[in-house]
């Protein structure tokens, strides 16, 4: 029989597009000095650490962890790097869930980290085309990366094959609308990257095509930062409640699943996100959710870009294929309304520091569940081409 | 001396050809896989934040390949050699996959698969994006298409480069069900940038029928400057007005810190012609001007006919980046794309320090 986990303590450094005056060291450090902190235990309690990294290129070295598991206080103990993607957080934390429920440790770091924009293209003198050309390593090395793929052309796909298939669902003005609105909700968090660059929906709909059909205003941010959450197991996490007085957040649920990368029959069906189906119904079915409509509750969603958010909503079974515009037009997702999505404001305007980003989305869950005294929470991670990779976590306030 | 390709604004040169600066074509040894002016010079600098100052060097991780390519030799040698486009057939079930990237049937248990033939006219799976801001490797093939095609033969789809032979590639030009055609390069070294597609409504009759068709016998659109009508009494006032409001934006972005950072380090001279007049934007290291000068050697020239177009996106009503894809504004160098986007950067970058 598996043991119940939960989170117990969780922290974030401030998501920049640039630290300048830390390292990924310090940063990890002042991640986990803040979870840690939150928990109110001491590091030495803490069994083994899981590691969310994504890309070798941004941290300049193939094996990023190895530094920073002793600084964090880890020597001698189990330490293991996950790295899947842009779902690189949601899967380490799938992986840490699995070993404390299998009883391997009673408590556990997750700490995700990135250092993106140290990447720097002299041609243009700016970041930004070296960044997106270091995760352009990441696409399919013998035939897309050498014709231009990218993570953002590669999602363009999956939302354009879904707009074949539903020509009314994702209208400009309402993908517009959710990006204003996110960057409505960011102001509340003092850590994001964009507290302060509140748009409309004029501005979003005016702002520059970066990649067909994705507007500027549309799409995650390249950000610095780290998150981390402890995990324990339930009788570890019960005594660590009582000293912190902080409820444990229970992970009721967990799912995941990889798509095939080629497209075609027996192959990826560009038209739908079914990572984001199978990940998130075999995350309900181990929570016990029949009707995720009537139980989840707020939905902290990896928001690579506003279209995939409205595609991974209806694919969570929250909003009918085809109809995800109703997340606006019946007011699903509008403040006041059923689901609260992004409280935090998502990657947009939080930020997209990857290996930290769903890390930081479980931060903000468990934060909101405990101030909204909600019950339920889905956390989301997608990565990789096509959106091929999904890890889904279900957090319960016990 | 190392090949620096020079770029014009014509896809069949600065699509096709110029975006191969990664390549190694056989036979020449002067070009690299990596040109010089993407390689930084030894050196480092410092970066004051709150009274102290932070070091930042210039690196990189850089690693050189004699890339393998095993099973996929037959593969990339038929378009290398033959002009022919191999798949690969299941024994068991029969699935023709495109491109032949196993050799066993995973569906199959692992059954083999032989290689087959398969013809060089698709429809597109589904809609393709389009790539307007690339990343650093592909600036210069911006904008640029990649979609998936089924080919006839073939039940699963392949990727390709996707062009117009009309200009700039713009949504509505090919979408999901639109017939497209294998295009080789008249320089292939075993790579899929050997291949790309155009829509078969762009080729006659007798080059879709055509196997290996290749880009030089395709006719190109020539990238000819858009010529203006003579100004009328009216539109020399309005020119002017234009000309005033401008000159006050780029005063502004002038004296803005965040709008001077997104060209810190960029260089150029931009004529911009108009129906009521011409003028030159200098862009210099963060410093941005207007004067009515007409440099010798503009780097690139910009037509607008109606100077509000212009006007309208650097006041951040509107992306210049769009008006030159929907034609409203021609652009001499389909690279300069990267100069345009500086141009938006900077009017969102004034909108946002007003907000704040």
């Amino acid at each position: 029989m598996s043991k119940r986990v939960g989170i117990v303590g969780a922290g974030v450094t401030p998501f920049k597009g640039t630290w300048r005056e830390k390292t990924y060291y310090e940063l990890s450090q002042m991640a986990a000095r803040e979870a840690v902190k939150d928990a109110q235990i001491d590091i030495n309690d803490v069994d083994a650490a899981f590691y969310g990294i994504y890309n070798d290129i941004f941290e300049r070295t193939a094996i990023p962890d190895h530094a920073i598991h002793g600084l964090l206080g880890m020597q001698d103990k189990f330490g293991i790097r996950i790295t899947n993607g842009g779902a690189t957080g949601a899967y380490t934390m799938s992986a840490a869930h699995a070993y404390l429920a299998a009883g391997r440790f009673k408590m556990a770091l997750v700490l995700g980290v990135e250092k993106a924009t140290d990447c720097f293209d002299f041609s243009s003198m700016s970041a930004t085309p070296e960044v997106i050309k270091s995760i352009g390593w990441s696409g399919d090395s013998f035939f897309e990366q050498g014709i231009g793929w990218s993570a953002s052309d590669s999602y363009a796909e999956v939302v354009l094959g879904y707009m074949d298939e539903h020509p009314g669902d994702l209208k400009p003005e309402i993908t517009a609308q959710i990006s204003a609105q996110l960057s409505q909700q960011v102001r509340s968090n003092p850590y994001a990257q964009r507290q302060f660059d509140q748009v409309t929906p004029e501005e979003v709909l005016n702002s520059r095509l970066v990649v067909y059909p994705f507007k500027e205003l549309e799409i995650c941010v390249y950000t610095e930062g780290a998150a981390a959450v402890i995990f324990a197991e339930e009788e570890t996490a019960k005594a660590i409640s009582k000293t912190s007085g902080k409820p444990v957040i229970w992970i009721t649920g967990v799912g995941e699943a990889n798509e095939h990368s080629f497209a075609g029959k027996k192959q990826k069906n560009m038209s739908r996100i079914m990572s984001d189906y199978y990940a998130s119904r075999r995350a309900y079915e181990m929570a016990g959710i029949k009707d995720p409509t009537k139980s989840i509750e707020i939905i902290e969603l990896h928001d690579a870009f506003v279209h995939q958010l409205e595609i991974t909503m209806a694919e969570f079974g929250l909003v009918p294929l085809g109809r995800a515009d109703s997340l606006i037009e019946e007011n699903l997702m509008t403040p006041g309304g059923k689901y609260v999505v992004n409280p935090c404001g998502g990657l947009i305007y939080c930020g997209h520091a990857v290996g930290a980003s769903n890390i930081m989305s479980a931060w903000s869950a468990r934060n909101e569940l405990i101030k909204r005294k909600l019950n339920t929470a889905l956390v989301h991670g997608t990565g990789s081409t096509v959106a091929q990779f999904t890890a889904c976590l279900i957090l319960e306030h016990g | 001396m190392e090949r620096e390709v020079p770029l014009l604004n014509s896809p069949r040169v600065s699509s096709l050809s110029t975006d191969r600066k990664g390549e190694t074509i056989m036979g020449t040894e002067k070009e690299r896989v990596i040109l010089s002016k993407y390689i930084p010079e030894v050196g480092s600098h410092t970066e004051a934040i709150d009274g102290k100052d932070y070091l930042i060097t210039n690196d990189a991780m850089y690693t050189f390949y004699q890339r393998t390519k095993g099973e996929f030799s037959p593969f990339f040698l038929a378009l290398r050699d033959e002009k022919k486009l191999l798949g690969c057939k299941c024994s068991k079930c029969g699935l023709v996959r495109v491109p032949p990237f196993l050799t066993h049937c995973p569906d199959c248990n692992f059954a083999p698969t032989d290689l087959v033939e398969v013809q060089q006219v698709g429809v597109m799976n589904s809609t393709p994006p389009i790539t307007y801001f690339a990343t650093s490797l592909f600036q210069d093939m911006a904008p640029y298409g990649r979609g998936r095609v089924i080919f006839r033969g073939a039940e699963t789809a392949m990727s390709v480069n996707l062009f117009t032979t009309t200009g700039i590639l713009v949504p509505g030009i090919i979408a999901k069900g639109t017939e497209v055609k294998l295009i080789f390069r008249d320089n292939r070294i075993g790579e899929m940038r050997d291949v790309f597609c155009v829509s078969t409504a762009e080729l006659s009759p007798e080059q879709i029928k055509k196997n290996g068709l290749q880009e030089s016998e395709v006719d190109w659109e020539s990238p000819t400057e858009p010529g203006l009508p003579e100004p009328s009494d009216e539109d020399v006032p309005v020119y002017r007005k234009a000309l005033g409001e401008i000159k006050s934006i780029i005063e502004e972005m002038n004296r803005n810190e965040r709008a001077r950072k997104d060209i810190a380090g960029w260089k150029r001279d931009i004529l911009v012609k108009t129906r009521g007049g011409q003028f030159t934007i200098f862009i210099n290291d963060g410093d941005i001007r207007i004067d009515e000068f007409e440099p010798p050697s503009p780097d690139f020239v910009m037509v607008c006919e109606d100077p509000w177009t212009l006007l309208d996106g650097l006041a951040y009503r509107g992306a210049i980046t769009d008006s030159v894809i929907n034609k409203k504004l021609w652009i001499s160098k389909n690279m300069e794309f990267n100069t345009i986007f500086k141009l938006d950067r900077m009017a969102r970058s004034v909108a946002r320090s007003r907000k704040t």
